[in-house]
């Protein structure tokens, strides 16, 4: 266990390490995580949460491989040296499904999306207005549009904070958050709802009412009309000073560089 | 007396026709039964509909080919290696029709296939727009008074195709221990046939000694071929990994139509058979290279 708690501010730290430690402190000891692909900031910052204040955060890597051991983050977060040494592995298509669906467990999930909207809907299917005749074809939902229906926590990153990626309505719901805000998504029957939007300029969250994205800290030297410059809808203007994002600790810093990350694979987030 | 199901590459995709819907195992980078894409390629199969969780390479290169007009799943991507190119173009040219599931809703369509059940619910997809678009999924009331679920229409694929560590030569079929990966566990059983590579034909003998590790039973299965490396250029844990610099020649070449044809002759459909193919991508040298995946 490593003396992250007397550890003070890194004076050296990168926008990918500040994004890690704060989706970090959104996992509690005793919580579940899982990761899917292509999740280099999720998986670091499961790492960095159980070797910090969550020992005792359990991770299912993959959704595959409960309790791993790998050496460093690999090139996939999907493969097998992510999972190596697991305790058990969780039949992914069907049992894992179990444990998602099951509300007691896996009550929180990361999610990247190509868009984002201000009440929180992400879209991983297509751009254009057709679905069936689209301009871009994405990935697909893969296990986002179950996650945004089953009462989960969701929780956003975004390591590329555009106005392509932040947009005012997603072209097409593929993972359901706030629905067109207000009280949709409890009037739909579901429970949970996106929590945090973490970028590579902020940290947002959704009033509590209206549902719509607003500003709940600014990463060191960023200002809100830099963050509103780089989102496709308008912002609440905040009411007062907005707080600043923590800077990542010299301890937080050295774990993900020596520790957790030594490849740098998280950077390949960044700059797309 | 069990019946003989040991047959060739060739003579086991014969059993997939022209217009089939065919449930390909596969999860981005792993455990696809490329040596049986790569064989309907070469037969020329056309109008193929895929049914995958999480399509990568197999359905690219079978869009590259022109071999598939439609696709059900949850996902297509490469992972690290990116979004599918060759199908992503077909897609937005019209030429590959999309039903995109969330996994939980593609589980239910193929569990209540295999249950022979007219649908299966969800609680996933709700207030999500891939309802709107697809016929195949309807809002149900909960008879017991509940909130309401997404009702997933029973899907039964004409072919499955996986492929597998150990196969005896009646299909029965043995899994080394290992994350049962990805899709197992429904799709074969949901599916009208079902093919199987195995990297090793054994003696029955062999999957007697741990029949916990027998994950399919021969009554179920058509036909099985013995395809060592069978899954490359994805991975087939714990034998071997995926293949990256097969995989980024693959991306170099989705650019332009003429470095797809000439990859495509090189690879798929120039080699005249499995152990060509082997040797046409490195052979003895580069299996081992990726057997050592563990070092990497």
């Amino acid at each position: 266990m490593s003396d992250w708690q007397s550890s003070p501010p890194a004076d050296d730290w990168t926008i990918d390490e500040l994004m890690i430690a704060r989706l970090a402190a959104c996992f509690a000891d005793g919580d579940q995580a899982c990761n899917g692909m292509a999740s280099f900031v999720p998986v670091s910052a499961f790492w960095l949460a159980r070797l910090t204040h969550a020992p005792n955060l359990v991770w299912l890597a993959g959704a595959v491989g409960l309790e791993p051991r790998p050496d460093r983050v690999p090139a996939s977060t999907l493969e097998a040296p992510l999972w190596r040494d697991s305790i058990m592995y969780v039949e992914q298509f069907g049992d894992f499904w179990n444990f998602a669906l099951n509300g007691r467990w896996l009550t929180k999930f990361c999610v990247g999306a190509a868009q984002l909207d201000r009440y929180g809907n992400g879209n991983n299917s297509v751009i254009g207005a057709d679905y069936h005749n689209p301009r871009v074809r994405l990935p697909g939902t893969a296990g986002l549009g179950d996650m945004g229906s089953i009462g989960k926590a969701l929780y956003y990153w975004n390591p590329n904070h555009n106005p392509r990626s932040l947009v005012e309505r997603v072209d097409f719901i593929s993972c359901a958050g706030y629905l067109g805000g207000g009280s949709e998504r409890g009037d739909a029957g579901l429970d949970g709802g996106p929590e945090l939007v973490i970028t590579n300029l902020c940290v947002m969250d959704f009033h509590p009412e209206t549902r719509h994205m607003q500003v709940a800290s600014l990463h060191p030297g960023v200002t809100f009309e830099q963050v509103q410059e780089a989102t496709g809808f308008e912002l609440p203007a905040p009411e007062g000073k907005l707080p600043t994002t923590a800077i990542p600790t010299d301890e937080q810093v050295r774990l993900i560089r020596d520790v957790i990350d030594p490849d740098n694979m998280r950077r390949r987030e960044f700059g797309g | 007396m069990s019946a003989e199901k040991l047959t060739t590459l060739p003579e086991a995709a014969a059993l997939v026709r022209d217009g089939d819907t065919v449930a390909i195992q596969n999860m981005a980078t792993q455990a696809a039964p490329m040596a049986l894409v790569r064989e309907l390629i070469r037969q020329g199969r056309r109008e193929l509909g895929v049914v995958c969780l999480v399509g990568g390479i197999p359905v690219d290169w079978l869009a590259a080919a022109g071999a598939i007009n439609r696709l059900i799943g949850a996902a297509v991507s490469m992972e690290q290696f990116g979004l599918c190119q060759r199908y992503r173009k077909a897609v937005e040219a019209g030429a590959i029709r999309v039903e995109e599931l969330s996994e939980t809703a593609l589980n239910a369509r193929l569990g209540a296939g295999a249950r022979n059940l007219p649908f299966l619910p969800t609680r996933g997809l709700i207030g999500t727009d891939l309802i709107d678009v697809n016929d195949n999924l309807v809002m149900l009331d909960d008879p017991f008074g509940g909130p309401s679920v997404v009702a997933c229409k029973a899907l039964v694929p004409d072919v499955a195709l996986v492929h597998a560590h150990k196969a005896d030569r009646f299909g029965n079929i043995g899994y080394e221990p290992t994350a049962l990966w990805p899709d197992l566990g429904i799709m074969p059983k949901a599916a009208t046939t079902v093919i199987v590579t195995a990297e090793e034909i054994v003696d029955s003998e062999v999957l007697r000694a741990n029949p916990d590790r027998t994950v399919l039973p021969g009554f179920m299965v058509d036909a099985v071929v013995e395809a060592p490396f069978g899954a490359h250029p994805t991975s087939f844990f714990p034998r071997y990994g995926y293949d990256t610099a097969m995989h980024l020649e693959w991306i170099g070449a989705t650019r332009d139509d003429d470095a797809v044809a000439a990859f495509m002759e090189k690879y798929v459909t120039g080699p005249s058979d499995h152990a060509a193919y082997l040797e046409a991508v490195g052979g003895a040298e580069r299996k081992a290279a990726l057997e050592a995946w563990e070092q990497t």
